[in-house]
Formats: C-alpha cells, sequence, structure tokens
C-alpha cells in the first residue's frame, strides 16, 4: 500500500540552528505513528514542516501521491492535513460550537458553506470527543483537558486525512490519557491516519502501530514500538550514555 | 556637483536632528512595547517649551535644552503612571488608541494656547554659515546635528552600562523575574516613558532652531520617527542613526531631482517598503 | 438578534428616512454628516473590528471615491453614478495593489503603515493634473440635500446589512477566526491573505462611496479636504465607542458622537476635536470594548464593570 504521508530528507535550519536535519519517512494509510524524542529533538518542527507552517530548507513533504512541501499551509489544510498545536489556542471570543465549526467551513475541499450545516458537524465533533456538553460554552472558559479535547475537535471537523497530534496528552492524568488513547483509536478507526507525538513513553506503547525516534532533529529509530524503546541508541538518547 | 554635495551635507544634518527625534520613540516602542502615536506632538511641545524659555526668559535654545528635557520627562512621567499606566496589560491596540486620543487633545491645546502662529526660535547667530569645501552649512544646523547624534550615543552607553539603563532594560524582557528583584515596575515604566519624553523634548528644542513651528506638525513628526524607527531597527538606539541617515538623504535626494512635494511621499515609500520586505529594520535581526 | 430588536431598528429606520420632511434644514445636513460618518465607521468595523486588522488609513479610500466623483464629473462630464463607480474602481485597486503587502504585517506595524499611507495621499494628489492639482475640482451644483440625505442612509443600511451578512457567512467567520487567532486560522484552512485583502478591499469600497456622495454634496474637492485625515480619528472612535466588531455598534458611536460633538461646537468653537480626544482616551480605559458590550454586561455588573476593565488591563 503506498504512504498516504511520505517525508524525503527533510531539513530545516535556521540562523546557525539545524533543528531537523536530513528526516525522512511514510505514513501508511489507517496508521498511528508515533513520534519521541527528548526535548528540544525537533519534534514540533518536523510537524510544522509537515503542515505548513514552516518550509523545509531542503527535502520534500508527499501527500496522497502529490508534491506539497511548496503549498502553503492553508491549501494542505484543504487537502486534508490537520494539525493539533502543543500550545492550545482556541479563537477565544468564540463559542466552543463556533470554534469547532470554523473547522467544519473550512476544512477539507472547500467546506461547507452553511453556516447551520457547519455547526452541525461541530456537534458531531465535540460529542466524538466527549465535549457534548460545553457546545454553547465560552472556549476560553475551558479548562486544560478540555482544551485539548477542543484542539482535536477542531482538527476532526476539517474531515482530515492526516491528522498530527503535537502533545495531546502533555499535563493530563493518567485517567485522561486513557480517554484521549480511546478518542485517537476512534479517529483512527474512521479512516484518519495519525501521527502522535508524545512524552508520556507508556501511552504512546499502547497506541502506536510504529514509533519513530528523533534526537537532535535527526532520526535515530523507526520500527515497532517493543524493538524502538529497547534500542540502545534510543535509550541512551533519553538517559545519557551509560557507565560500562 | 557642487549642488549635489550641499544636498548631501543637508541630508546627513537632517539625519542626525531625525534621529534624536526618532531615539525617544525607539526607546519607548523596543523597551516597553508602547507605540506612542503621539510622539510628534510631543516634539512639539518640546519646541514650543524652549521657544517659551527664549522668548521669555532669553534663554539659549541650547543651554536652555536640560530644561526643556527635565520637564518633558516630568510630562512622560505624569502621563504614563496616570494614563497609559491603565492599558499597560491590554492589547496592543488600545495602547495605540489611547496615544492617538493624546496625540488630538495635544494638538487641539496647543492649538488653543499656542495659536496656529508658525514660529522659530532665532538666536543671534541663526543666520551664521561656515563654508566647507564649497558647501554652507548653517552653523545653528550643525551644532543641532551634532549635539542630536552625541545625545544618541549618550542613550546608547545608558541603557547598556548603567544599572538604571540595565534596570530598564531587564525590567521590559522579564517583569515577574525584574519584580522578584525589587523592581518596581510603574515607577520603572514611568521612568522609561519619561526618558523617552525627555528625548523628544529635547528633539523639538533643536527642531525649533532649525524649522518652523506650529501645533500640527505632530502628526508629519510621528510619522517620520516610525519611518526613521522602522527602517533602522528597534534593536540597538544606533539604528535611529542609521534611519534618521537614511531618511535624510533619501529626502534631501528626492528634493534635489524629483522635487520637493515629493519628499515626504519618497520617505514614507521607504518606510513601506521596509515594512514589506524587511520589517526588523536594517539594523535589526533577521525575523 | 432576539426578536424585539426588529421591529424596534424598523420604526428608527422609518422614522430617519422620513427626517427631511420634519426637521429644519441644519438637522438634515447634520444628518447628511453624520450619516456618512456612520458609513465610515461601519466600513472600517468590518478591517478593524471584524478582521482584527485596524487600519489609520481608510480616509485614504474616501479620498479616491472623492476624487474618482470629481473626475469624472468635472473632466469626463460623465453622470454621478459613473462617478462613484470610478471611486469603488479606485478603491479595490488600491486596496488589492497596497492591501497585499500592508496585510501581511502585524498589527500595530499594519497600523502605521495604513497611517503613512493616509498622510501621504494628499501630497500625491496634488501633483496630479487631471485631479486638480493643488487647486481641486468644482463640482456641478445639486441644491437637494434630501437626496443627498436618502442616499446616506441608503449607503449606511447597505453597509450595515453587509455587516449583519458577515456574521452569518463563511467570509464572516473567516475574519474572525482571522482576528481571535491567525495562525490557527490558517492550519484550519482559512486563505488568510484573501480574506484580509478581501475585507479591505468592503471597507474601502464603503469608504469610497461615503467619499463620493459627500464631494457632490459640497461641490468641491482639494486634496487636503478629500483625504481629510482627521476622518481617521472620528471613524475609529465611533466604531470603538459604539462596539467593535458588533453590528449596530459603530452606527449608534457615530450617532452618539456626532451630536455631543456638534452640541460642543455651538458652545465652544474649536473644541471638538478636543472632545474627541478626550474621549478616546477615557473610553479606551473604561470600555476599551465598546458601548455594545456596556450594554450588555452592565445589568449583571453594574457600575463595577468599569473599575474592572481598569483592574484586569493596569500594570
Amino acid at each position: 500500500m503506498s504512504p498516504i504521508l511520505e517525508a524525503r530528507g527533510l531539513t530545516r535550519r535556521f540562523a546557525g540552528l539545524v533543528a531537523v536535519h536530513d528526516v525522512s519517512f511514510s505514513l501508511s494509510p489507517g496508521e498511528i505513528l508515533g513520534f519521541i524524542g527528548p526535548n528540544g529533538a525537533g519534534k514540533t518542527t518536523l510537524i510544522s514542516l509537515l503542515s505548513g507552517t514552516l518550509a523545509p530548507t531542503e527535502g520534500e513533504v508527499w501527500f496522497e501521491g502529490r508534491r506539497i512541501d511548496r503549498l502553503a499551509a492553508f491549501r494542505r489544510a484543504r487537502l486534508g492535513i490537520g494539525r493539533t498545536f502543543q500550545i492550545m489556542q482556541p479563537f477565544p471570543g468564540l463559542s466552543v460550537l463556533d470554534n469547532v465549526a470554523v473547522g467544519a467551513l473550512f476544512g477539507r475541499g472547500r467546506g461547507q458553506s452553511k453556516l447551520a450545516l457547519a455547526r452541525e458537524s461541530a456537534r458531531e465533533c465535540l460529542e466524538f470527543v466527549g465535549l457534548g456538553k460545553h457546545v454553547d460554552h465560552r472556549a476560553e472558559d475551558l479548562g486544560g483537558p478540555d482544551r485539548k479535547r477542543l484542539e482535536l475537535a477542531k482538527a476532526l471537523a476539517m474531515q482530515p486525512r492526516v491528522l498530527l497530534c503535537d502533545e495531546v496528552m502533555a499535563g493530563l492524568n493518567l485517567v485522561e490519557i486513557d480517554e484521549v488513547i480511546d478518542i485517537i483509536r476512534k479517529v483512527r478507526d474512521t479512516g484518519i491516519s495519525v501521527i502522535v507525538i508524545e512524552h508520556v513513553i507508556k501511552a504512546i506503547r499502547t497506541l502506536s502501530d510504529r514509533i519513530m525516534v528523533l534526537h537532535h532533529g535527526e532520526k535515530i529509530a523507526d520500527g515497532a514500538p517493543d524493538s524502538v524503546l529497547t534500542d540502545s541508541r534510543v535509550v541512551e538518547a533519553y538517559l545519557g550514555k551509560k557507565r560500562s | 556637483m557642487d549642488l549635489l554635495l550641499q544636498v548631501l551635507v543637508n541630508g546627513i544634518l537632517q539625519g542626525g536632528l531625525y534621529a534624536i527625534m526618532a531615539l525617544g520613540l525607539a526607546l519607548v516602542w523596543g523597551v516597553l512595547n508602547i507605540v506612542n502615536l503621539a510622539h510628534g506632538a510631543f516634539i512639539m511641545l518640546g519646541a514650543y517649551i524652549s521657544w517659551y524659555s527664549f522668548s521669555w526668559l532669553g534663554l539659549d535654545p541650547f543651554i536652555g535644552l536640560p530644561l526643556t528635557a527635565v520637564l518633558m520627562f516630568g510630562v512622560g512621567y505624569a502621563i504614563q503612571r496616570g494614563i497609559l499606566n491603565l492599558v499597560a496589560r491590554a492589547p496592543m491596540f488600545n495602547t495605540l488608541l489611547i496615544t492617538f486620543g493624546l496625540e488630538v487633545v495635544l494638538t487641539y491645546l496647543a492649538q488653543l494656547v499656542f495659536s496656529a502662529d508658525f514660529r522659530t526660535i532665532n538666536p543671534s547667530y541663526s543666520g551664521r554659515n561656515i563654508d566647507v569645501l564649497g558647501v554652507t552649512i548653517p552653523v545653528v544646523r550643525l551644532a543641532a546635528s551634532g549635539l542630536a547624534i552625541l545625545l544618541t550615543l549618550v542613550m546608547w552607553r545608558f541603557l547598556l552600562h548603567t544599572r538604571l539603563g540595565r534596570a530598564i532594560r531587564a525590567t521590559a524582557q522579564n517583569l515577574p523575574a525584574a519584580r522578584l528583584h525589587g523592581v518596581e515596575p510603574r515607577h520603572l515604566y514611568a521612568v522609561t516613558f519619561g526618558l523617552g519624553l525627555a528625548l523628544a523634548g529635547a528633539a523639538g528644542g533643536l527642531y525649533g532652531t532649525v524649522s518652523q513651528i506650529n501645533p500640527y506638525i505632530g502628526a508629519t513628526l510621528t510619522a517620520k520617527s516610525f519611518a526613521i524607527s522602522i527602517i533602522g531597527g528597534l534593536d540597538t538606539p544606533l539604528g535611529v542613526i542609521a534611519g534618521g541617515l537614511v531618511l535624510g538623504l533619501i529626502e534631501a535626494l528626492t528634493t534635489l531631482y524629483v522635487g520637493p512635494t515629493f519628499a515626504d511621499v519618497a520617505s514614507f515609500g521607504v518606510l513601506v517598503l521596509v515594512l514589506i520586505v524587511r520589517p526588523s529594520g536594517l539594523l535589526g535581526r533577521t525575523a | 438578534m432576539r426578536p424585539l430588536r426588529i421591529p424596534l431598528i424598523l420604526i428608527v429606520l422609518i422614522a430617519l428616512a422620513l427626517l427631511p420632511l420634519y426637521g429644519s434644514d441644519t438637522i438634515v445636513q447634520f444628518g447628511i454628516s453624520t450619516l456618512l460618518l456612520a458609513v465610515l465607521a461601519q466600513g472600517w468595523n468590518i478591517i478593524g473590528g471584524y478582521a482584527g486588522y485596524p487600519s489609520f488609513g481608510n480616509s485614504a479610500f474616501y479620498g479616491l471615491g472623492a476624487y474618482g466623483v470629481g473626475i469624472a464629473m468635472v473632466q469626463w462630464q460623465l453622470p454621478f453614478a459613473v462617478g462613484l463607480a470610478l471611486g469603488v474602481i479606485l478603491a479595490v485597486v488600491f486596496a488589492i495593489c497596497l492591501g497585499i503587502p500592508v496585510l501581511r504585517l502585524k498589527g500595530h506595524y499594519f497600523a502605521i503603515a495604513t497611517l503613512a499611507l493616509a498622510q501621504v495621499m494628499a501630497a500625491i494628489v496634488s501633483n496630479v493634473e487631471l485631479a486638480g492639482q493643488n487647486i481641486g475640482l468644482v463640482l456641478p451644483p445639486l441644491n437637494d440635500d434630501a437626496l443627498f440625505y436618502e442616499l446616506s442612509l441608503v449607503l449606511l443600511v447597505a453597509a450595515t446589512l453587509t455587516v449583519w451578512w458577515l456574521t452569518r457567512s463563511r467570509f464572516g467567520f473567516g475574519l474572525i477566526a482571522i482576528r481571535e487567532n491567525e495562525e490557527g486560522a490558517v492550519v484550519m484552512g482559512v486563505d488568510t491573505t484573501r480574506y484580509k485583502v478581501l475585507a479591505f478591499a468592503l471597507a474601502g469600497v464603503f469608504s469610497a462611496l461615503a467619499g463620493g456622495i459627500h464631494a457632490y454634496w459640497i461641490t468641491f474637492l482639494d486634496p487636503e479636504s478629500a483625504f481629510d485625515i482627521t476622518l481617521n480619528v472620528k471613524m475609529i472612535i465611533m466604531a470603538v465607542f459604539g462596539g467593535p466588531g458588533t453590528i449596530l455598534g459603530p452606527i449608534v458611536g457615530s450617532f452618539i458622537l456626532s451630536a455631543i460633538s456638534e452640541f460642543l461646537s455651538s458652545e465652544v468653537t474649536s473644541i471638538a476635536g478636543l472632545f474627541f480626544g478626550v474621549v478616546i482616551v477615557v473610553a479606551v480605559v473604561l470600555m476599551p470594548r465598546g458601548l455594545a458590550d456596556v450594554a450588555r454586561r452592565f445589568h449583571r455588573t453594574g457600575w463595577r464593570y468599569f473599575i474592572e476593565n481598569i483592574r484586569m488591563h493596569r500594570l
């Protein structure tokens, strides 16, 4: 099966600093791919290169057989790439429902043109992530964990084919983490391929079909969760060199 | 050739004056993130203070500059502490609007109190020139520009090397940390803004010796100060020197080769161009 | 909108439309000025209130509209409607050509750029021969204040209906998303550049139409009066005082502030400018979200509303 999303030799330099260096990987349809790596490894930068928020210094991004690294971020969103942000960014003046409705209005294809229908879709997405009760609340009134779900709902309303999740589990307790794992599994079951960046190793191990590890901007491992997590290079990256 | 040289020298002299005009704005903007749309009106106020000191007290405009500066510092401290403080944590747009309102108020008050006549400050030596290589340089212009550059450099040293200067920068960069170190932010913000207005006042005093003053010069001076700050970049006080020189030279050359009415158009054209191509300015860090 | 409001609005609208029948000449003239200012405020509302890009230079569009009418009628002997159309075309071209680069700038840089643009318009136009240069143009007189009044009222209704449409359309939602979080809007598929330019152009169209009507009404235009930069002060304060990002806010703001300013002018000349300046300062401190927000929250929090605003925003 051909990959739905592919990165080829992605490199991103900032003045003097190489954040991502020659990273290549592919995401298969219906797969959940986990990204892990110590802080500063370049995970968020890589996601930004995929979503179009940043342009690569070198390398290519391919989506459904099309090259997209030259496309503006909003066009990639319209093609079906959705993303959540690590630092949650709702639209503060809008209600929870309308926050998600924006995703429905502008998502894949040309989105809904009718506000009423967009709000319908938004309602469904909010139910899907478990925020059904908060539909009419102001987005800024939501607490931390609920804001994470709102981010997911917004991205889902876009009807993406690929969802890039940037640390959706940060700051959540064990129960909340399990709930998010369930939601992401449900997302995959609807046919969406998912990339999940996380620090919570246990969650990533249960959730991912495959795990990729970044360290200092480079890919140092890519494979089945158990083999990757016991790979000596990965352990070293997280814990430092073992004393012999 | 002689004409070109004269025009270039005029441009450079004007550039020095422009630098000090913009310095107060750049300081307050770069350090406090306050975009002061009334800056030009404060320059105008400083000019009038110098004019009245000269007319009523016989105080030479250059010698009396500290008086103008001190008075304007007081005004600035009061305005920041009493008015601008109230919107310090609101969206930037609120500060824009408030200073916009202040500009309008100042202009109308000036019109009421000072009347709309044009005035200049004319010390006894204002007609004297010196001739260098065929170029005529009015003594007053030379003094004004020289003093302007000097003040800019002094300001630069102050911000980088004195305790107060460092306290100001520290507060601007990290308010909670500064508080933990015992800095009283409201006082410090007011001092900084006062400094900004003191510089504006000094610029006004110098401006009054080489150009005409009237209540309405505020808007244009504000726009030019912005142009200079943006062209030169806000990261270092030296940026205004670069920006001032660029603007002065562009205006002088445009006046010579295209026509006087296009001087403003050219300088604003450069402003818009710089904003589009490189918002951090010529000397600023890359965006 | 709550159901009670619509009949109320219709009554006010009818009363306004019939004003020339029962009002004195002075009142009708005051009405025309106020209605045109309200149009400017509404136009500003689209780019500043809804899209969140505060333009300090919409006076440029106003002047372009005035000159569109002036050039068409005086230089080319074309009818008024064609003049208005020309003004609109000039405004749209201006909005697109200058909007695309300038709307890429962040909030206050955008404000400064538009401020600078507004200042040079008069200088540029005073060099254009077709526009009568510094001397200006004198239009054929039309002594029918009632007509101009009704035209202005129709324009205001059109502008307000457009803003109303914004609140229920995909375009409007896109603008609000841009205002609230532009980065977030982009990754959700909003073509932010196109939308911002469209909003800017829309504001420009209404401002130009207002300028065109005003020019024909006073029968004269020159660079200084057509590109009157004090209009920027007025339209912004009226929109902000009334309530930016609301449908009726700018209208209420313009009506109230114009009335007070008119009253003050009759008592003390040249105090109007001072008045606006003071209003801006006080309003921004006490009620930064305008009267609309005050009306909404006052019955719940009372006078504490104003104190709350200060406490929230001061250092």
